[in-house]
C-alpha cells in the first residue's frame, strides 16, 4: 500500500475540496443542493 | 489506496486532547468518517429541531422565539461531549470541523461579488486596525496590571485582537511562549468565545441591529473563526455571511501580527535563535503565517463576480445564479458540520481550568473590545450605511 508521506495542511484540503466542489457544480454533474 | 492515505494531521489542531482522551491514532479517510458522520448527524439535529419547532408552534399557535439549527447543534454537541463524552472512534473526524469551516468560507465566496468584498471588506479593514491598536494596548496594561507574564499577555492580546486560536498558535512560535502559556491563552479565548455565542445575539437584538452591522460586529469582536460564524450565523443567514467577511479581514492580517511581535521580540534579544532566523526572509515569514484559504474564498467570489457580467461571453466563464445557490447551500451544510463541531469540541471543564487571572484579563479585555467594536461598527453603520 502506497503511502503518501508529504504533511498537506488542512488549508490546501479545503482548497482543493472546494474547488473540486465547484468544479463538479460548474460541469453541471451536480445541478441542485438543497438546503 | 485510499484508505491508505495520510490526511492532514489533525490531531495537530486545536483543542489538544488531553491523555485518553485523543483522538484515533492514524487520520487515515476510513478513521475520519465515524467522526464526519457524528457531526452530520448532530448537525441536521439541529437543523430539524429548527424546523419541528417552527412547525409545532405556528400549528398549535404558540409564541416562540425562531432559535436557529447553529444553537441546537452547538448544545446538542455540548451535552454529548460533557456528559457521555466522544468516543475514541469519533474524535478523528470530529476533529475535521475545521477543514468544514474552511470549505464552507471558501464556498460562500459564492455568495460575495468582488465589489462587495471590497467595500466590506474595506470598511472592516479600517475597523479591524483601529480595534487592533485599542485591543493590543488594552490587554497588555491588563496584563501587566494583574502582573501575568509577558508571553501570556502578549498571546491574550494577539488571540483577542487578531484571530484567536490560530494566531496564538502562530505567535506562540515566534516569541518563544510555553505550551502552558499557549494552553491557558487558548482556553481563556474559547471559553470567552463560547459565552459570546449566548450574550451577542442578545445585544444585537436588543439593539435592533441591521444584519450587515451585527455580523461585522460578530466578525471584528468574536476572536475564533469557528465561534465569529456561529455567533452571526445565531442572528441570521445574512449576518453570518458578513461576519465570515469581517473575520476574514481580520484573520489576513495574522502574518503582519506575528511578524510585528516576533520582530519585537527579537530586537530585545528574547527570542530563541531558531525564532530570529525565521525573520531573515520576512516575505517568506508572512506567506507561511498567510491563512491560505482565503485565497480560495477571493477565487471562488471572482468566479460569482464574472458570472455577474452583463456580457454574456466574459458571463460564460463564471458560474450562473442556479450555480451559485448550490454553491452557497453546499457552504451551508459545510457550516452546519462546524457547528456541530464547535460543540462536541467543547469540553467544559477545561474551559474553566486555567488560571483565574488568566481568564479575568480575558474576560475584561473581552468586553472591552466587544464595546469598542460595537461602538465603531454602529458608528459606521450610521455614516457609511453597512
Amino acid at each position: 500500500m502506497s503511502t503518501l508521506r508529504t504533511r498537506i495542511s488542512t488549508d490546501t484540503w479545503a482548497i482543493v475540496l472546494s474547488l473540486a466542489l465547484a468544479l463538479i457544480i460548474r460541469s453541471g454533474l451536480l445541478k441542485t443542493v438543497p438546503w | 489506496m485510499a484508505a491508505s492515505v495520510n490526511l492532514p494531521d489533525l490531531r495537530t489542531e486545536y483543542p489538544p486532547h488531553a491523555s485518553g482522551r485523543g483522538p484515533a491514532d492514524r487520520s487515515t479517510l476510513l478513521g475520519l468518517l465515524p467522526g464526519i458522520a457524528l457531526l452530520f448527524i448532530v448537525g441536521y439535529a439541529g437543523k430539524f429541531v429548527e424546523h419541528f419547532l417552527n412547525i409545532y408552534t405556528k400549528a398549535h399557535h404558540i409564541t416562540f422565539p425562531n432559535i436557529e439549527y447553529v444553537l441546537w447543534a452547538i448544545l446538542f454537541g455540548i451535552v454529548i461531549a460533557n456528559t457521555v463524552g466522544v468516543p475514541r472512534i469519533f474524535r478523528a473526524g470530529v476533529a475535521t470541523y475545521d477543514l468544514w469551516l474552511k470549505v464552507g468560507i471558501i464556498l460562500l465566496g459564492a455568495r460575495f461579488i468582488l465589489g462587495d468584498i471590497l467595500k466590506l471588506g474595506g470598511i472592516s479593514l479600517i475597523l479591524v486596525f483601529i480595534a487592533f491598536a485599542f485591543s493590543v494596548t488594552f490587554m497588555t496594561w491588563l496584563g501587566r496590571t494583574f502582573h501575568l507574564g509577558p508571553q501570556l499577555t502578549t498571546l491574550l492580546a494577539v488571540g483577542s485582537s487578531v484571530c484567536g486560536v490560530s494566531a496564538i498558535i502562530a505567535t506562540q512560535g515566534a516569541i518563544d511562549a510555553s505550551e502552558e502559556d499557549s494552553s491557558t491563552a487558548i482556553a481563556a479565548i474559547l471559553a470567552l468565545g463560547a459565552l459570546s455565542l449566548f450574550t451577542f445575539p442578545l445585544i444585537g437584538h436588543a439593539l435592533h441591529m441591521s444584519d450587515h452591522a451585527y455580523g461585522i460586529w460578530a466578525g471584528l469582536a468574536v476572536d475564533n473563526t469557528a465561534e465569529a460564524t456561529a455567533a452571526g450565523a445565531l442572528y441570521s443567514d445574512a449576518a453570518g455571511k458578513y461576519a465570515v467577511l469581517a473575520k476574514t479581514c481580520r484573520n489576513a492580517l495574522i502574518g503582519f501580527v506575528v511578524l510585528g511581535y516576533a520582530i519585537q521580540w527579537a530586537r530585545k534579544g528574547l527570542a530563541s535563535r531558531a525564532a530570529t532566523e525565521q525573520l531573515e526572509n520576512k516575505a517568506a515569514f508572512l506567506w507561511k503565517k498567510f491563512p491560505k484559504f482565503v485565497l480560495g474564498f477571493l477565487f471562488i467570489s471572482l468566479l460569482a463576480t464574472i458570472g455577474s457580467s452583463t456580457n454574456p461571453h466574459i458571463a460564460a466563464l463564471g458560474f450562473n445564479k442556479l450555480q451559485l445557490t448550490a454553491l452557497g447551500n453546499l457552504s451551508r451544510w459545510a457550516f452546519l458540520l462546524t457547528f456541530a463541531g464547535v460543540g462536541l469540541r467543547t469540553n467544559l471543564k477545561d474551559l474553566f481550568k486555567q488560571g483565574a487571572r488568566a481568564f479575568l484579563v480575558g474576560a475584561v479585555g473581552e468586553v472591552a473590545i466587544a464595546a469598542i467594536t460595537l461602538l465603531l461598527v454602529l458608528g459606521a453603520d450610521h455614516f457609511y450605511h453597512l
